[in-house]
């Protein structure tokens, strides 16, 4: 194709490059049709990385809402998913198994809901679990938010090791029902995207915004801190919640180590790497550590390399994710992205047809 | 409950109260200095724990010297972190701080399992520290008073240090206001570093002290002792060193205590009872219990 023929291209579809609805229903269409083809093309290794990417982006948008977006750096979040997982295991395992391992009230004991429910279950006791706990804690301020919402993680962990009746202690629950795949998580990635792209635009995201960029000249302007400071964590619990319920319906066991600080650091990291307030940042992080994981996987447990046997080396993985952590916030802590937002725009440059 | 009972558990928390206090002493003086919390301080001693352990079990060596190497490898990891992770991200947000020291100890601990595997080692106690005594019902063992009198010693002597000292003025001055302290032709650079040589120092002799009372080392088990002394830390006023102590024997003594009284079916949740505390103390008294050296915004 010549270079010519392009530039026609381009220039006969400015207008509707420019037509925010029909973009917005094309691009949906083409993820449909690149899912369609993923699930049908793609081997159980692949397609399963795919759908642990989604669960990413999830979970990475949902982290951005707070700690970047609003500037409350949490790293409860693992215990919102902890919260979550359970909440959706609890009213989706099979009924034989609750009673047997589990000491529950009998309505529980028997309940089976499908999965839209049990998401929704899930969200909103992360939702409630996130008002209650993490509410009061908006009274510290920097690094003593940071270290309550770590107590809020260890908190949580230890409930689930040590209320046996509700969560079987450390072994957890197993055996939660394979709901979760591709159509579900990347539904959400949808929904989620939209409605912070909205909210982010509307009234309530800017005032988060401005809560985020100076908290007291945002107090200072009229913005009512608590009340949007709430708003924002809700939210961020809410998706975070789904997050970890569509993660055990993914690996269909949760157990109090399923989500521990090393989680929250990885998703952390994903936040940090593709840019603090910013959605195509968060989404190109996700894609950025979610590869780097897996393709040091084989490496550390041990990989046969041009004849030579590589011993197992656990930890592998998270020294070389902190090692470049730490090359980010020292070079580009803003991360790849910084708050600005990928978009069709910054395609207009391969056209030569440059309008500022 | 008898009075016995009671002072048995006092007497037994004493060691683990010690190591909480040296622990929360170095965060409270780095935390003064740099405004950080420097989450890779429980690596730290962890570092300090596992260099006794080999000086220990592959050299043969006496502790004096095992205690000597583990401060020298602890104050290397210190100082390397300083100037390798913190000193490049000054000056920027609390967040980013915060992200760089979190990084650091997850990179420290990961490297340590992938060197020496997860699992615990065993640390080699001398036998001349396992004696142990009755005072009528309370049994004591030397181990318990020896690191608890040592800590308060090396306590007494470190707040004499940054009370009376040029060296000590100067980091209260750094700790207080960094600008004017500047202008008044303190380097800050050092200042923090020799902050940072005194924390790791306090760190390594804390994680020994562990070795000794527990028989084991791990790579991972710098993460709670480091968060309950980061508490205690809080809880004493930043910045003041007497309160981080006082307060590493409160936390330490709190959580036996803590168990001891509840039924044991509670036992399971001696972790949330240094986290209650912090939640009730930053609510009640976010400045800690004892006056901080610290500008409050």
């Amino acid at each position: 194709m010549n270079t010519n023929t392009n530039t026609n291209n381009v220039n006969t579809n400015k207008s509707i490059l420019e037509n925010r609805k029909i973009m917005s229903i094309g691009g949906i269409l083409v993820l449909g049709l690149i899912l369609l083809f993923l699930e049908n093309n793609l081997s159980g290794y692949y397609h399963r990385l795919v759908l642990l990417f989604g669960i990413n982006v999830i979970l990475t948008l949902s982290l951005n809402i707070t700690n970047g977006y609003a500037g409350i750096f949490s790293l409860g979040h693992g215990g919102l998913m902890l919260a979550g997982g359970y909440a959706t295991a609890l009213v989706t395992l099979p009924v034989s198994f609750k009673a047997s391992a589990l000491n529950l009230p009998h309505w529980l004991e028997t309940m089976q809901l499908p999965f839209l429910p049990a998401m929704l279950i899930a969200g909103i006791t992360a939702t409630i679990i996130g008002f209650t706990i993490l509410l009061p804690a908006f009274r510290l301020k920097g690094h003593y938010f940071i270290l309550g919402s770590l107590g809020i993680n260890v908190i949580m962990i230890n409930i689930a090791e040590n209320v046996r009746a509700i969560t079987n202690g450390a072994t957890g629950l197993r055996g939660a029902p394979p709901y979760t795949n591709i159509w579900w998580i990347f539904a959400i990635v949808v929904i989620l995207v939209y409605l912070m792209w909205t909210l982010m635009t509307s009234k309530y995201g800017r005032a988060v915004q401005a809560i985020g960029k100076d908290e007291g000249l945002a107090q200072a302007l009229g913005v009512n801190l608590s009340k949007y400071k709430a708003f924002a964590f809700m939210f961020s619990s809410f998706f975070t919640g789904v997050g970890g319920a569509l993660w055990t319906h993914l690996i269909l066991t949760i157990s109090p180590s399923s989500f521990d600080l090393l989680v929250v650091f990885q998703i952390v990291m994903m936040m940090v790497v593709g840019g603090v307030a910013s959605i195509t940042g968060s989404i190109l992080g996700a894609a950025i550590i979610t590869a780097m994981l897996e393709i040091l996987q084989p490496i550390q447990e041990g990989m046969v390399l041009f004849g030579f046997k590589l011993p197992q080396m656990f930890g592998l993985s998270q020294v070389l994710l902190a090692l470049f952590l730490i090359l980010i916030m020292i070079y580009k802590p803003d991360g790849l992205m910084g708050e600005k937002e990928f978009s069709l725009k910054h395609l207009r440059f391969l056209s030569g047809n440059n309008r500022e | 409950m008898s009075l016995t009972y009671i002072l048995q558990q006092i007497l037994n928390a004493l060691s683990l109260g010690s190591m909480l206090a040296l622990l929360a002493v170095g965060y409270t003086m780095i935390y003064g200095v740099l405004g950080l919390i420097n989450f890779a301080h429980g690596e730290v001693f962890m570092i300090g724990a596992f260099t006794a352990t080999f000086v220990l079990s592959l050299l043969g060596a006496p502790l004096w010297i095992a205690i000597i190497l583990a401060v020298v490898a602890s104050v290397l990891a210190g100082l390397l972190l300083e100037r390798f992770c913190y000193r490049p991200v000054r000056g920027s947000g609390d967040i980013t701080l915060f992200i760089t020291s979190l990084a650091a100890s997850i990179g420290i601990r990961s490297l340590f399992i992938l060197i020496y595997g997860s699992r615990s080692r065993p640390f080699p106690t001398p036998e001349y520290l396992q004696g142990i005594h009755f005072f009528g019902d309370i049994l004591v063992t030397d181990l318990n008073l020896i690191i608890f009198i040592f800590t308060a010693i090396l306590t007494i002597i470190l707040s004499l240090i940054i009370k009376n000292t040029d060296l000590g003025i100067a980091m209260r001055g750094v700790s207080y206001n960094k600008t004017t302290a500047e202008a008044m032709g303190i380097n800050s650079n050092s200042i923090i570093v020799a902050t940072f040589i005194i924390g790791s120092a306090l760190a390594a002799i804390a994680g020994v002290a562990w070795g000794l009372q527990y028989g084991n080392v791990r790579p991972s088990m710098g993460y709670l002792p480091g968060i309950s002394g980061f508490i205690a830390a809080v809880l004493g006023g930043i910045g003041n060193i007497t309160g981080a102590a006082i307060s590493g024997f409160i936390l330490g003594v709190g959580q036996v205590l803590f168990v001891a009284f509840l039924p044991s079916t509670f036992s399971g949740f001696r972790p949330l009872f240094v986290w209650l505390i912090l939640f009730i103390i930053l609510f009640i008294k976010p400045t800690g219990l004892f006056r901080t050296n610290i500008k409050w915004e």
